[in-house]
């Protein structure tokens, strides 16, 4: 078990404000500020995506780095690594476009950029100590934790069960 | 004793396996043979070495992904010509003999070229699998203007589009009513065809190359059933693949097809294994004995076959024997599993708007999704995949699964 | 001396700053900490994309996703972004205008005899408003003039043959023509806000453009209902003349029973005021030396400018008077009343008493003021403060030992009046000869609130800094002058340091000619938010004398840390009146690139005014400057 930082979302405390994916695309803009970003051209996009359930309940997911991911083995151009920091990163400058990480992602978490056809998902936001949507979520429905860490105060895993069903 | 692994044959499933080796055996000797000059690279990106995009180099397995463990013995140019399962014994062209503990045949495909069809043994003749191949194809291209490309397949509208980045022109010979027919029914596929259309490739359904016509240059024309005839200076034959299975051919490794593996990856005789485009799997969309030819396939199943000769018996899941992601001319698509419907006793939802296109399959009862095909939006494709393979109960999202709605929650 | 204090990130006042201390120590939790912890702030809010205007909704659109362009019923960034911000002029307008409309009330009840405690305070300018109003006056008893102007007031606020005669009957000609052409010109100021809220209705008004044409008419009516506030004020309650005063937390004091009057509107202040005059025995028998009012925000403002009462502190720092734990009693009527006081108050062991029967507050006590009861019910409130002296008395008290000394009371009357000293004839002479020649570069109005999103004060500080070195003529209402105030913005003995030559010239020789001994202040305080009718008041008198239209004229306007709808409404007929107008906080408009357009360039070839939107204060007072060289460039002036 990594002593890596990850993401976890405590669903009970989502609103669905979508705060979350502004943020997110905020950070991945060139200006990193909303005023600013709302004006780029290409628009910056967000990597966190908010699901809603009857019930109203509301589901932020996003990239859970799987510690066996199936897009990692799944690249067929070297885009996609494990960063120091353990997170499954895509190098837009190796990614070609070919969609084979979206074909086999359960989760549906990565995000294709048809014009310049380089597919994107959450990176953590190497350059903050926080991810942005972490950061922005006014609920703490996203939390920055490590697995023990998180565990100690709650454990809703959404990232494992899915894939430990996952071959390999 | 250090356990001596031999792997033959060094791209996805090989490579991967050796590197999964590695994390699980840090002291093994692993010795991969191959056969092609370079070091492996992937093998996908062929097309980019024949546009001149990238650089062998550049598209090099080694250092990224999975492909980071250290002390992995590459020996390029060595042919394997037979095996000696119950010595433990490879033999290569050269006549030099390596002895192993365990070994992995991923000695991959090779492109199936038709007896039927004369003179595809004449210089300009080419079929695009390995890096050696884009090279000459790119030099050859320099002399030419048309390349006639038989076969309406996925490799061969690659290589198309990469010939036709060079400028220069392409006419595609598709046998079946449309391109692309191994992964949709022909109605499934206008859109692409439209996009095809659109990229300005030539595309000629219905009609085979007879022969191909040479002179002192090699190929001069392509010679059609139809009687007609198409000037063109280079071929590019894309008509499928065949596993490469000579090596072990008169050994007691069973071959049906391909290289006969169990769900442990392992082949008839002990300590002897395969994995990727040579070996015979089964498909949990079907459930039918299949070889496929993917990427992802190979390597995963490299991975699985690793961690068996690693000692950690490990259960192969299983392929889906369609299941291509890609983008061309601009159109994204995803086709997963059971695709072709047509004729055929399957629940099948069809959705198209004048840019996307959805074709969702579930058995005849309808209690189960086993394919699935995405034109134009490929959103959440790997939802659909997930679904297939693992035969998930969908009683609860089956709309979502025929509308598209479907997202992680609906898994909660 | 001072040291970097922990709280500068959060204000410039160093009273606040030692009351933000003493409210950390106790665990009271001030609107910076709310900010705090509200943050982060949605940013479909803060670009005005989301909208809640049908119950199919609520819908945002998310800018980053190029899939979502709409909302549910098909309304688009631009009509999503046009429709807030309408309805957000619509609030500020029925805020000033319900204002002036108790006021017309007041003096409606007044002219019946209805109202007692209240009466003609200032008959010249009743007069004054009647002529304007076409209204007889001569022969005719100052209580009957008062009825038809109070009739004409309300008669204002719907549709009815004239248009709204507080709009056009106050702008120039030009502008008349102008606003009538764009049929911007408001039929009634209810009429307005009712139709903004019509138009903005599900399935309405769905053409960006012509939304925000419908939100400038609506503004127009904004100017009205301020002007309109600021006419019947001064009738009632007196035209503000210079005098001195004195601002910020040390103005309350330990000995005396302190109310803080808190609010907008002088129908509650000034009855406050008179009998807690009446009060004094009571307080002394309670152990207090005195009754001391202060004014918090622009009841504040008009108290000061007509009695000279110490403004406490503005705005943002509101709770911080409370903090203090001096106050014995904040009375409040409505406007910009956060309603954290109340729980603040009762952490010190202290009241909020609310006296409006729209304007209640959980945790305060109620005590309706009724015009027709108007000082029975003040005693009522101030007898609270007394007791609450009592109780308080021997508690320590936290007062910063910080006052300002402030000289108020500018009105047009009072300016004019001031300048006739220098040219009895031709008394705006100087004034324009003084732009002429360069040696007034132009005039600058600031005005709105603080917001906690800006260092409270900064904005204010730097950029009026700046302009007055460029010898800009500046003047300020609402809490812009209180800001200003607080920083000594207002005292005349500052004035020689802060302004440019030329301004301190033209300060100075006014001053003089008035006995003052000295300069003016560098800014002139004009009075509370409704007052900027005061300004636009003196940009008309002054374009109408050199024969030009609102929008060649060198006057700027700036709200640099707006808070309110209301700075939203004043900002916006500023535009229509053909004024660059500064926002120093970004207005939630960016969500739509074409709103942002029409309000910062293309309303420029319609009205002349337009918005300039810029956050920096150093950036904002350059672009002030240029638009002023630019006004000037435009008059043949260098
Ligand atoms: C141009 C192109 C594009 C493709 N695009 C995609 C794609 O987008 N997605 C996808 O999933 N798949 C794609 N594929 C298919 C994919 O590359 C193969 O499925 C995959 O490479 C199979 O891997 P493998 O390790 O099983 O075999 P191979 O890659 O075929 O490698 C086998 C290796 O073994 C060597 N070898 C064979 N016999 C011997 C011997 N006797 N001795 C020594 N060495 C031997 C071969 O020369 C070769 O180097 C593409 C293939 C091509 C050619």
């Amino acid at each position: 078990m990594s002593n890596y930082k990850e993401i976890f979302v405590k669903t009970d405390k989502c609103t669905g404000c979508l705060t979350c994916k502004i943020a997110c695309a905020v950070e991945h803009s060139e200006t990193k500020s909303l005023f600013s970003a709302i004006r780029e051209s290409p628009r910056p996009v967000s990597r966190v995506y908010v699901e809603w359930l009857p019930g109203n309940a509301k589901v932020p997911v996003l990239c859970r780095h799987c510690e066996e991911a199936p897009c990692l083995n799944a690249c067929i151009s070297g885009a996609i690594s494990r960063s120091d920091t353990n997170a499954v990163i895509t190098d837009a400058g190796k990614c070609i476009g070919c969609w084979t990480c979206v074909m086999v992602c359960p989760y549906g978490v990565i995000g294709r950029d048809q014009t310049l056809a380089k597919a994107f998902r959450c990176d953590r936001c190497p350059d903050r100590e926080i991810p942005a949507c972490v950061g922005a979520c006014p609920t703490q429905a996203l939390v920055y934790e490590t697995v023990d860490g998180f565990s100690k105060t709650k454990r809703k895993t959404v990232s494992r069960e899915l894939l430990t069903r996952e071959g390999a | 004793m250090e356990t001596r692994y031999l792997i033959v044959g060094g791209s996805a499933a090989g490579m991967a396996a050796a590197h999964t080796i590695r994390k699980k055996d840090k002291t093994g000797a692993i010795t991969v043979l191959s056969d092609e000059d370079t070091l492996p690279y992937f093998r996908p990106m062929v097309p980019y070495i024949l546009t001149g995009k990238k650089q062998v180099p550049d598209i090099a397995l080694s250092g990224t992904g999975i492909f980071v463990q250290p002390r992995i013995d590459v020996r390029t140019g060595t042919i394997v010509t037979s095996v000696d399962p119950v010595a433990k014994i490879l033999t290569t062209a050269s006549g030099k003999t390596w002895s192993y503990d365990k070994v992995l045949f991923a000695t991959g495909s090779r492109p199936y070229l038709p007896e039927t069809v004369k003179g595809l043994d004449s210089p300009g003749v080419f079929s695009l699998k390995t890096v050696a191949d884009a090279a000459a194809m790119a030099q050859r291209s320099r002399n030419t203007d048309h390349v006639v490309l038989l076969g309406g397949g996925i490799l061969n509208l690659k290589a198309a589009f990469a010939l036709l980045e060079k400028k220069i022109k392409v006419t595609l010979v598709v046998h079946s009513p449309e391109v692309l027919s191994q992964l949709m029914d022909p109605e499934d596929a206008f859109l692409i065809r439209k996009a095809l259309d659109r990229a300005g490739l030539k595309i000629m359904t219905g009609c085979s190359a007879d022969h191909v016509v040479t002179d002192a240059d090699g190929v001069c024309a392509v010679a059609l059933d139809n009687g007609t005839q198409i000037p063109c200076r280079m071929v590019c034959v894309g008509k499928g693949v065949i596993p490469n299975t000579e090596c072990v051919r008169g050994s007691a490794i069973t071959v049906d097809k391909g290289i006969l593996a169990d769900p442990f990856t392992a082949c008839s005789v002990k300590d002897t294994f395969a994995a990727g485009d040579v070996a015979v799997t089964h498909d949990p969309a079907t459930g039918e004995k299949t070889v496929t030819a993917l990427w992802t396939n190979a390597v995963d199943m490299g991975i699985c076959a690793g961690l068996n000769m690693a000692g950690i018996p490990t259960r192969y899941t299983g392929t889906l024997g369609i299941m291509n992601a890609t983008q061309v001319a601009k159109e994204p698509f995803v086709a997963m599993g059971r695709v072709h419907t047509k004729g055929r006793d399957l629940e099948t939802h069809i959705d198209k708007t004048d840019t996307t296109y959805r074709k969702i399959v579930f058995n005849k009862e309808g209690t189960r999704l086993v394919g699935a095909l995405f034109i134009g939006d490929i959103t959440h494709a790997g939802m659909y995949r997930y679904v297939i393979r693992e035969k998930k109960p969908i009683d609860r999202i089956k709309s979502h699964l025929i509308r598209h709605t479907l997202h992680y929650g609906h898994f909660m | 001396m001072t040291s970097e204090t922990p709280f500068q990130h959060l204000t410039t006042d160093p009273a606040v700053q030692q009351m933000l201390a003493k409210a950390k120590e106790n665990h009271i939790s001030t609107v910076w900490d709310r900010y705090e912890q509200m943050l982060p702030q949605c940013g479909f809010g803060e670009t005005g994309l989301c909208c809640r205007h049908c119950l199919q909704g609520p819908c945002r659109i998310n800018p980053f996703d190029p899939g979502a362009e709409t909302g549910i019923c098909g309304a688009n960034a631009d009509v999503m972004v046009a429709r807030g911000l309408d309805r957000a002029i619509a609030a500020g307008t029925a805020a000033h205008s319900g204002h002036a409309k108790h006021l017309a009330h007041t003096l409606l009840k007044m002219a019946r005899g209805q109202a007692k405690d209240y009466k003609i305070t200032d008959p010249v300018k009743l007069k004054k408003v009647a002529a304007r109003l076409h209204i007889a006056v001569d022969g005719r008893a100052d209580t009957d003039i008062a009825l038809d102007v109070a009739k004409a007031a309300l008669a204002d606020f719907h549709e009815k043959d004239t248009p709204v005669l507080w709009a056009a009957g106050v702008v120039t000609p030009g502008r008349v023509e102008v606003l009538s052409k764009l049929g911007l010109v408001p039929k009634g100021i209810d009429h307005e806000v009712a139709e903004i809220m019509h138009r903005t209705l599900y399935g309405v008004d769905a053409d960006p453009v012509n939304l925000l044409l419908g939100g400038l008419r609506c503004s127009v009516a904004d100017l009205a209902g301020c002007y309109m506030g600021t006419d019947l004020a001064d009738i009632l309650f007196g035209t503000p003349t210079p005098l001195a005063s004195q601002a910020n937390l040390g103005t309350l004091k330990k000995e005396s029973v302190n109310i803080a009057l808190h609010g907008h509107n002088p129908v509650l202040s000034e009855i406050i005021v008179k009998v807690a005059g009446e009060m004094a025995d009571e307080a002394v028998a309670a152990g207090a030396d005195r009754i001391n009012v202060v004014g918090i925000c622009c009841t504040g403002n008009e108290l000061m400018e007509r009695h000279g009462i110490p403004s406490c502190t503005h705005s943002v720092s509101q709770e911080m008077a409370l903090v203090t734990g001096a106050v014995d009693a904040m009375i409040v009527d409505y406007q910009c009343i956060m309603p954290s006081v109340a729980s603040v108050a009762e952490c010190m062991g202290t009241k909020v008493i609310t006296t409006m029967d729209i304007c209640k507050i959980t945790g305060a006590e109620h005590i309706d003021v009724k015009e027709e009861t108007a000082a029975e019910n003040a005693r009522q409130a101030i007898l609270q403060a007394i007791a609450g002296f009592k109780k308080r008395k021997n508690k320590p008290t936290h007062i910063p030992a910080l006052t300002n000394t402030v000289v108020a009371g500018f009105s047009t009357e009072s300016i004019v009046a001031a300048l006739s000293k220098l040219n009895a004839k031709d008394p705006l002479a100087p004034l324009a000869d003084s732009i002429k020649s360069g040696n007034i570069k132009g005039v600058c109005l600031f005005a709105g609130c603080n917001n906690v999103k800006i260092p409270q004060d900064i904005n204010y500080t730097k950029i009026a800094a700046k302009l007055l070195k460029e010898n800009v003529l500046v003047v300020a209402t609402g809490c812009g002058a209180g800001s200003l105030m607080r920083h000594d913005f207002m005292d005349p003995a500052k004035t020689r340091d802060l302004c440019g030559n030329g301004l301190f010239a033209v300060l100075n020789a006014i001053g003089e000619a008035n006995g003052l001994g000295g300069p003016l202040p560098s800014v002139l305080h004009l009075g509370s938010c409704v007052d900027n009718s005061r300004a636009v008041e003196i940009t008309v008198a002054l374009a109408n004398y050199l024969g030009v239209d609102i929008n060649q004229m060198p006057v700027v306007a700036s709200a640099p840390e707006p808070t309110s709808e209301k700075a939203v409404s004043i900002g916006t007929y500023a535009v229509a009146a053909g004024l660059p107008t500064h926002v120093g906080v970004m207005l939630p408009v960016m969500g739509s690139a074409l709103v942002a357009k029409v309000l910062t360039q293309t309303v420029k070839d319609l009205t002349g005014g337009y918005f300039i939107v810029e956050p920096d204060p150093d950036k904002a007072a350059d672009m002030l400057l240029q638009a002023l060289n630019d006004r000037r460039k435009g008059l043949g002036l260098v």
